[in-house]
């Protein structure tokens, strides 16, 4: 199935911006309850039906059914980063946003990367 | 566990590294003397927040004049941390369609 571009949304938040921290932003709507969504994310049964990551070992920080879920995940080859689900009710279903943030906690590292390119320029 | 981005974003966590990093930006270069009259910490804590960023691979020494050691920014230094963002933006994209895909197939 494929999902069409108007329901997923969202660029990684600018690398950084401003003082926005380095973390990464996408939002899909899907036609089901929040509760429906929440069962795919927190168990162990319904992720294997989408995330296709076994290597990635997960760690529950934080878990408000049917509406938030943080978790902690890191894997051999990348570093542990911090990604929490927000469900929202919409008429249509549910609005999942997901954001995984990088273990800064905050720089800007846009308009430092800018500069870097200048100097390399 | 090769964490080759934790130097960078640890150096970049702390504002007074960032403000050492801008003077850098504003003036092309700077030294411990130039950086101790612009912002309110001693010399050693200067020389230190230095070291964490050229350790972090972000500075790189310019050269000296006398005793004086300039130092400027590292050209590319910061793709590492700009491929993890547009790497991981790019796999939440393809995640959360299989989500869609797999809680509406239960559904219907």
């Amino acid at each position: 199935m494929e999902v069409e571009r108007e329901a997923m949304q969202g660029e990684p938040r600018p690398p950084g911006s401003g003082d926005a921290p380095a973390e990464v932003q996408r939002e899909v709507e899907i036609e089901a309850t929040p509760e429906q969504v929440f069962e795919a994310l927190v168990t162990e049964q319904g992720r294997e039906r989408w995330l296709d990551e076994p290597d990635r070992e997960i760690h529950v920080e934080s878990s408000e059914a049917p509406h938030r879920l943080v978790w902690w995940w890191a894997s051999e080859d990348e570093p542990a980063t911090r990604v929490a689900f927000e469900i929202v009710a919409i008429p249509a279903g549910a609005r999942v946003v997901v954001t995984e943030t990088s273990p800064a906690p905050s720089f800007p590292l846009a308009t430092l990367a800018a500069s870097f390119m200048l100097v390399a320029a | 566990m090769s964490d080759p981005l934790g130097p960078v974003f640890f150096a970049l966590a702390d504002p007074t590294r960032r403000t050492m990093l801008a003077a850098m930006v504003r003036d092309g270069s700077a030294s411990v003397p130039s950086l101790t009259a612009t912002l309110p910490i001693s010399r050693q804590a200067i020389a230190k927040h230095l070291a964490t960023l050229e350790d972090a691979g972000l500075l790189e020494r310019w050269g000296s004049t006398g005793r004086e050691v300039r130092y400027g920014l590292r050209p590319h230094a910061l793709a590492p941390a700009l491929d993890w963002l547009r790497d991981a933006d790019a796999a939440w994209g393809r995640r959360l369609a299989r989500l869609k895909e797999a809680v509406e197939s239960t559904v219907e």
